[in-house]
């Protein structure tokens, strides 16, 4: 008799399991990207990398049996348009966890609204330093703040290139433009550098040369430029118009490392160093594996954007997956949950730890590229070098 | 001394392309007194067949013989079936026609988009990195080109809009559209070819822009607010305004990157903008006279 109730209450409770989980057959995540807009070319990276890692997880059984399912809100680059889209993932999709999040001001201004509504949001690349300086318990961060990217040129500097006395500093005016420009000048500061030059731009100029002028009068051993893709390719092609001739031309991140730029730049992309978040032969687990898939599925090429969100959206499914209750998930059981995130991606080791003024920010190396006959090798650090760093950068009249 | 002279060379040179933009826009402007703000969408459409033609091998200086002829049939298809019936509807709003233009300008970024994605594309050529330097200020080879070629387009326009029949025809209506039609101007067909002449010139400043520039869907809004500021800066449909305008933005651009700060480029050229609509409401036309 105990024994036959006991059977019927487990028959009830597997029923009501099975219920639930049928129930929760799928996990909604709100993606916010630029889909449209001037920025677009790198959402649609960071979309097909987020759709990459989503099929690989459903195809592997999803979250505790339940598909994820990736809901797109495209901000089309504009803070307004980011802001609303986020409210309505959350008020409209009801999504249990946000993430995405690509240029700096978008994310700036989506945040708060997670914030607000207590919904978990894993920014995937908006990277001006402040948004993880607020405190926000709801927010995380996968990509490194945009003052840490110089971090590995700063090691070169300390180095190898000792004869680095002066900067010239040029940056696009946007978010991250000042936020990386304004830690590097520190940073730059710290280290003695003498800086010649320090100007912002308008992204989108046709014509640099006022600034180059003034760089190339004022002769500068290092030239260090925070720019998007094409910016960087018409700096430099304007350098070699120009016949500026530095130790060293080092981008900060963002254009310098993509195929656009060696191809758009010709020949006036080589030598040119990059500090960079990823590539694609760092010796991290799956990361060859993650730019080969998105080669062969895409025909394109991908760069740290795309590695930066393939590994976000293994980030957000491992969260969903500890999460008290999951497939059930609640936003508050996925923040939970992410607080304790310890995993390896292919985009390096994720953790989420708070330092300074910084909280729930993942902490990485940066590395340093050069352009080396058109193709990008990773110089430095050292342990992770494919060549050896050409230095100093020959002058553009000994070049053919 | 070196600094200013290469601040002057450069504004200078990019000042006689936004000339070329400038003409079209005031030409349409004079004409229909209507603001094309699909202008900069134009000249993206034109630089896009560069594009195509410089993959088959074609430079950009010959594609200006196909974009431009293609862009006029455009403009004028724009102008016969999307602009001139709206004339005959009765609305509240008398900026039907503008607002027609924002969206012929939208649904072609979108086209263009959905063509050839948001991906940047460039046209490779040798000579678009190449430079000489008279004295220790450098030229870019194909910026100077451009330059020519903006200057002679110039000239033509100037020439066949003060010597030729359908020229004066244009600046009739430009000046008095019931007039004209009362002297037996077609005055419905003269606004579809001043339509079609303001595409075909933004579109040789897309062939010319292609190989210092870059191109993308989304290029087409900056140049339609450049324009705009060039038309206003010489004045509501003065073509020798138009190049006042051109060369004016193009110089306060670089000599303002130069001494000010490159990221107030764009506020050194609506300063200006704001300027003379206070200080000088004719633009440049009311000195000119032209």
């Amino acid at each position: 008799m105990k024994i036959g109730k006991c059977l019927v209450l487990a028959a009830a409770l597997s029923l009501i399991v099975a219920g639930g989980a049928s129930a929760a057959e799928k996990i909604k995540v709100g993606v916010l990207l630029p889909l449209t807009g001037s920025q677009a070319k790198f959402g649609e990276i960071e979309k097909r990398s987020y759709e990459m890692a989503v099929e690989e997880i459903n195809g592997k059984g999803g979250v505790n049996g339940a598909m994820i399912e990736l809901i797109f809100e495209d901000d089309t680059g504009k803070p307004d348009v980011g802001r609303s889209g986020v409210e309505k993932l959350i008020s409209r999709d009801k999504v249990p966890v946000l993430t995405g999040g690509y240029s700096s001001s978008v994310t700036a201004a989506a945040t708060p609204v997670a914030q607000q509504f207590k919904v978990p949001f894993v920014i995937c690349t908006g990277s001006a330093d402040d948004i993880t300086e607020k405190g926000y318990e709801y927010v995380f961060r996968v990509n490194p703040p945009a003052s840490e990217y110089p971090a590995a040129v700063e090691s070169f500097l300390k180095e190898v290139a000792k004869d680095v006395k002066s900067v010239a500093l040029l940056y696009e005016n946007s978010a991250f433009g000042q936020s990386s420009s304004k830690s590097f000048e520190a940073d730059a500061k710290a280290a003695g550098l003498n800086i010649l030059v320090k100007e912002g731009y308008q992204a989108g100029a046709i014509d640099f040369k006022p600034i180059l002028t003034k760089v190339k009068a004022a002769n500068p051993d290092m030239i260090y430029m925070v720019s998007y893709v094409m910016d960087a390719s018409l700096l430099m092609r304007q350098s070699k118009e120009l016949g500026i001739n530095p130790k060293m031309f080092v981008g900060g991140g963002a254009g310098f490392t993509l195929p656009e730029f060696a191809k758009s730049a010709g020949s006036a992309a080589d030598y040119v160093y990059s500090a960079t978040l990823w590539v694609e032969t760092l010796p991290f687990p799956g990361a060859k594996e993650y730019f080969n898939k998105f080669m062969k599925k895409y025909g394109s090429e991908t760069e740290y954007h795309g590695a930066e969100a393939y590994a976000t959206m293994y980030v957000v499914a491992d969260a969903l997956k500890r999460a008290k209750g999951s497939p059930n998930v609640t936003p508050q059981a996925v923040r939970d949950a992410l607080t304790t995130t310890d995993m390896m991606t292919a985009f390096g080791p994720v953790k989420f730890v708070s330092y300074g003024k910084k909280t729930q920010q993942n902490k990485l190396d940066t590395y340093l590229v050069q352009w080396q006959k058109g193709e990008l090798e990773a110089v430095w650090p050292t342990k992770v070098a494919t060549k050896k760093y050409i230095y100093p950068t020959p002058p553009w009249s000994s070049r053919k | 001394m070196d600094v200013f002279l290469q601040t002057l060379v450069a504004g200078l040179l990019k000042g006689g392309l936004y000339a070329l933009i400038g003409i079209g826009m005031t030409l349409i402007m004079g004409v229909m007194g209507i603001i094309n703000l699909a202008h900069g969408q134009l000249m993206m459409l034109a630089m896009y067949i560069t594009f195509v033609l410089n993959t088959m091998g074609v430079d950009p200086y010959v594609s200006l013989l196909v974009a431009m002829p293609l862009l006029f049939l455009l403009g004028v298809t724009i102008q016969k079936f999307l602009l001139n019936p709206l004339i005959k509807v009765e609305t509240i709003l008398p900026e039907n026609q503008v607002l027609m233009t924002v969206g012929i300008g939208m649904a072609m970024t979108e086209i263009a988009r959905f063509t050839f994605t948001s991906d940047y594309k460039y046209v490779t050529t040798e000579y678009a990195n190449r430079t000489f330097s008279l004295g220790n200020v450098s030229f870019s080879v194909a910026l100077t080109i451009a330059f020519g070629i903006a200057l002679v387009f110039t000239a033509a326009m100037f020439w066949f809009l003060l010597k030729t029949d359908l020229g004066r025809s244009i600046r009739a209506t430009a000046q008095d559209k019931d007039a004209a039609t009362l002297m037996g101007v077609n005055t419905a067909r003269i606004t579809v070819i001043t339509f079609g002449i303001g595409a075909a010139l933004v579109a040789a400043a897309g062939c010319l822009l292609a190989p210092v520039y870059y191109i993308f869907p989304d290029i087409g809004g900056p140049f339609t607010a450049k324009a705009f500021i060039i038309t206003i800066l010489g004045g509501l449909g003065s073509t020798v305004g138009a190049i006042f305008g051109g060369v004016t933005l193009g110089l306060a651009e670089s000599l303002g990157a130069t001494y000010f700060g490159m990221e107030f480029e764009d506020i050194v050229g609506l300063t200006i903008f704001i300027l003379v609509l206070l200080f000088l409401p004719g633009g440049f036309k009311r000195l000119t006279k032209v």
